[in-house]
């Protein structure tokens, strides 16, 4: 062992051998590589693939079944040599040769003094890994976002087809899984990665290489989605239930690699979230001092960490039904399509709360802060969000009601659905109580509370009635269930992150977003949305399957409103997008605390130094004590106050 | 007292950051154990199903529709490699932990010559599990009992490549001195993982083991849609309270 040292806070501490420049082979890599090497390997392993299954592979016409063993290589090969390039690799290969990090190198890999460059790098600097997030969360939202678009056109256009049926059906799976992940990204991963490292007062997450890995792995999981469309596309819905799993072209294995590699990301980022809560909190942030954005962030990394792996097996097990002829989902062979819907609703309704939680998390964050009272009922926020959690592992089957599975089981899951408003309920009680009889502080951010409240309360409601199985017999399969998941989905959780955004901007960039556009984006997406949805629900209580391309005339006049919504949403989007890109420019300077928050995020400077805090902070109060004890007893106060003032002889 | 060993990139004690991989690690066995989860419930479910009486290894000859004509039966995949995998998986993990507990003692080549025998076992388990997933008396597409069994050996093989990685590098890293007396906790992790696996070994071994003929021996019961099966006779209809005689189809009407 070497005996040069280098001095951490004031510490000397011995060094590991330095080999070359710190960073060593990092230094070469970063996202061009790793392009170049994705690139190269897939189209390698596409090539030995085709010499392998000649009679199968060797064909152009990739839509065709029979080019899945080559587009399966093609995807092998892209997301090793992605990863190998970007230096994913580097990390365990020096861990096993016993070359380990100096801090000199650990300073080089989070991007000490690299500039803008320091986003196309294996960064592991939480900040940098938090931008990108945010960055990639818009990337999949403006993908996503332009498929609905376009499925809008194709149904608002009712006198002619503008796409092909089998094009259409690929617009909507593929915009349906794009914005799934967009939204499970959106909150957790600007505010998981940026924000709770710093609001627990720690230097960076538990695990800095992992946190890199995380972002990079959501990076490779992006083009096969993407390509998918090339070659057949996802035509079944983002559930893609099987047989039809199995039956369709060689665009299923681009699904599925995404999600597998997706489903690897998820893990890892909610392994290091988890971590770094459980360890890296300040001293003197006990349970009953932690921020509820932190349990809110918590909760959704748990659902993820055991809901995300029977997911990503069902998509293996379909995986290796297509290409080497297992039978899971296969009746002929004693296989069972149930076995996949189960396997797929295990994750896919706990999956709505690792959405809705963090988004209602960042709301419950703002109120105190723009109506300067203390959360009301800190701690039934607390136990809205444990009982979801807890709940949401037992109602997966109500997606399946109408399936046949297990008739016997569904009123046990009807009943399980219906329970888990109750805690959902505390979380808007929460919100009502810090909000009642108060004033607040006029922001955008404040803005985004109401809206989500409002969104909430009819996605809520419409939620019930699909939990009910006479009622969903009826609503099962109609374009009520797309509007109700997308009030939830969208009217929560992507309204809750544009306040979110607006409230962390002055911290991430230093700025604040521009409040006269951002706004007229926000109410404008948000009168939109109504019109999108509200007509969809009509719609769907007419009786409109969703999914279908072809309607009766019927429906033609909710779909025009509906179509004519979306491109309100659409116009309004861009506004806010417009908004932020200008203030990230050149938008008005925000100081460090710029809402007189008492969170430890505001405590530190903008822009954030690399170490966050030179010295690591102590939390000695309760983080939403904002001086009114009492907020149903406003009267109390008032009268202390006078009691106050006339002791002290002011009139 | 001497002073802590620390951290080279963080500076802080090599015992919090240690703790803070052990609780990281766990989770990461949670995720894992939530896969392998994945691969037990596909198992169970299957077996307990035996759609179409397709649970036991078999070669079915189809009809030009896909429909089964009849099936061979193939025999079922020995019990002994399993156990004997976990045999060697948990000697591995014994010897490991022999090795870390010799360095609690002291002694530094203690676990270097434990790792190394530890890793050699595993590759000699990984070896066998190749063998025994070559030698199946069955391929991967007969039936529901060999896919779920290539998977759960497969998964087996995966988590055994990932052992003998680790172990390979607790090696290397405990022959440098990285891994000290003073500062155990790589080779304290890595014993954690080899008892997971060893568990993980387990579960597959149980499952196939005391889960081979269905406990649905009668599949058309419920597995083979027979309520579709155009040879029963059609339940006949009940007639509707409520349907007034004018709104019924007249047997006449064409």
């Amino acid at each position: 062992m070497s005996t040069a040292t280098a001095t951490i806070y004031s510490v000397d501490v011995p060094q590991p051998k330095q080999h070359g420049k710190p960073g060593g082979i990092m230094r070469r890599l970063n996202f061009f590589t790793g392009l170049a090497g994705g690139v190269i390997l897939a189209a390698v392993f596409g090539f030995l693939m085709n010499i392998q299954f000649a009679s199968g592979a060797q064909t152009a016409d990739f839509a065709s079944a029979s080019a899945g063993p080559t587009f399966w290589a093609i995807m092998v090969g892209w997301v090793l040599g992605f990863m190998g390039g970007m230096g994913a690799f580097v990390g365990p290969i020096r861990w096993v040769m016993g070359r380990d990090l100096t801090h000199a190198d650990a300073e080089f890999m989070a991007g000490k003094d690299q500039g803008k460059f320091r986003y196309w790098r294996f960064t592991t600097d939480h900040k940098v890994v938090g931008i990108q997030y945010l960055i990639m969360a818009m990337v999949i939202l403006g993908f996503g976002g332009l498929l609905a678009m376009l499925i809008r056109t194709e149904l608002g256009v009712t006198w002619a087809e503008v796409f092909n049926p089998d094009f259409y059906n690929s617009l909507v799976g593929t915009h349906g899984i794009a914005m799934i992940i967009a939204m499970i990204i959106v909150v957790s991963g600007p505010v998981g990665n940026f924000i709770i490292p710093l609001m627990c007062g720690a230097r960076d997450m538990a695990f800095p290489r992992l946190n890199a890995l995380s972002i990079w792995l959501l990076v490779c999981a992006v083009p096969p989605l993407i390509l998918s469309l090339l070659v057949g596309g996802i035509r079944d819905g983002w559930s893609v239930y099987q047989p039809l799993n199995s039956q369709a072209g060689p665009g299923m294995i681009g699904y599925q690699t995404t999600i597998i590699v997706f489903a690897v990301s998820t893990a890892i980022a909610s392994v290091n979230i988890m971590t770094t809560i459980l360890t890296m909190r300040a001293k003197g942030m006990t349970w009953s001092r932690t921020p509820i954005s932190i349990y809110g962030v918590f909760a959704a990394a748990a659902m993820g960490l055991y809901a995300f792996p029977f997911y990503q097996y069902s998509q293996i097990l379909s995986m290796t039904d297509r290409l080497i002829n297992t039978s899971f989902f296969d009746p002929v062979e004693g296989g069972s399509v149930w076995l996949y819907e189960n396997l797929f609703w295990l994750l896919g309704h706990p999956e709505v709360y690792v959405i809705l939680i963090p988004s209602t998390a960042i709301i419950l964050e703002l109120i105190p802060v723009f109506m300067r009272k203390p959360l009301f009922s800190y701690y039934m926020a607390i136990a809205g969000i444990v009982g979801v959690v807890g709940l949401s592992g037992l109602v997966w089957a109500h997606h399946m009601y109408m399936t046949g599975w297990a008739p016997q089981a569904n009123y046990p899951f009807m009943l399980s659905t219906e329970m888990i408003s109750i805690p959902v309920g505390f979380l808007v009680l929460v919100i009502i109580g810090t909000m009642w009889r108060g004033t607040f502080w006029s922001r955008l951010p404040m803005m985004a509370v109401f809206a989500v409240v409002f969104n909430k309360m009819i996605g809520g409601v419409t939620g019930i009635y699909l939990s009910d199985v006479p009622a969903d017999q009826y609503f099962h399969g109609s374009m009520f269930v797309t509007a109700h998941f997308h009030y939830m989905l969208m009217g929560v959780a992507l309204f809750g992150a544009m306040g979110g955004v607006a409230y962390y901007f002055p911290k991430w960039t230093g700025r604040y977003l521009d409040e006269r556009m951002g706004s007229i984006g926000f109410w404008l997406a948000f009168i939109g949305f109504q019109i999108t949805f509200g007509s969809m629900f009509v719609a769907g209580l007419q009786g409109q399957p969703r999914r279908v391309l072809q309607f009766d005339n019927l429906f033609n006049i909710s779909n025009w409103i509906s179509t004519i919504g979306a491109y309100t949403i659409g116009i309004a989007m861009l506004i806010f997008l417009g908004a932020i890109i200008s203030s990230w420019r050149h938008g008005e300077m925000a100081p460090s605390n710029p809402w007189q928050a008492q969170t430890l995020d505001w405590q530190t400077a903008t822009p954030v130094p690399l170490d966050n805090f030179p010295v690591l902070p102590v939390v000695k109060g309760l983080p939403y004590d904002y001086g009114v004890p009492d907020p149903l007893a406003p009267e109390k106060v008032e009268a202390r106050l006078r009691e106050e003032y006339e002791k002290a002889g002011t009139p | 007292m001497s002073s802590p060993v620390l951290s080279p990139t963080t500076g802080e004690p090599v015992s919090v950051v240690g703790r803070r991989n052990r609780i990281g690690l766990i989770f990461l066995i949670v995720v894992d154990f939530s896969g392998t989860m994945a691969l037990i419930v596909s198992y169970c479910y299957l077996w307990s199903l035996n759609v179409n009486n397709g649970w036991a290894p078999n070669t079915p000859s189809l009809n030009s529709n896909n429909d089964v004509k009849g099936r061979s039966p193939l025999p079922w995949a020995d019990d002994w490699p399993f156990w004997a995998i976990l045999g060697l998986t948990v000697l591995a993990t014994v010897i490991l932990w022999l090795g870390i507990r010799s360095l609690r003692s002291g002694n530094r080549g203690g676990l270097v010559a434990a790792s190394f025998v530890a890793l050699l076992v595993t590759l000699v388990t990984i070896a066998m599990q190749w063998w025994q997933m070559a030698t199946f008396p069955f391929g991967v597409e007969n039936g529901a009992y060999a896919s779920a069994v290539f998977l759960l050996t497969g998964s087996n093989m995966f988590n055994l490549l990932i052992s003998a990685f680790i172990l390979f590098g607790i090696v290397n890293r405990s022959r440098e001195g990285l891994i000290a007396t003073d500062n155990p906790w790589q080779a304290r992790l890595a014993g954690y993982w080899m008892v997971w696996i060893c568990a993980a070994i387990l579960l597959g071994a149980l499952c196939t083991t005391f889960l081979k003929e269905s406990s649905n021996p009668t599949p058309e019961n419920f597995g083979n849609f027979s309520l579709f099966n155009p040879d029963k006779p059609t339940p006949t209809p009940s007639p509707s309270p409520s349907a007034s005689p004018s709104a019924s189809p007249s047997p006449s009407a064409s």
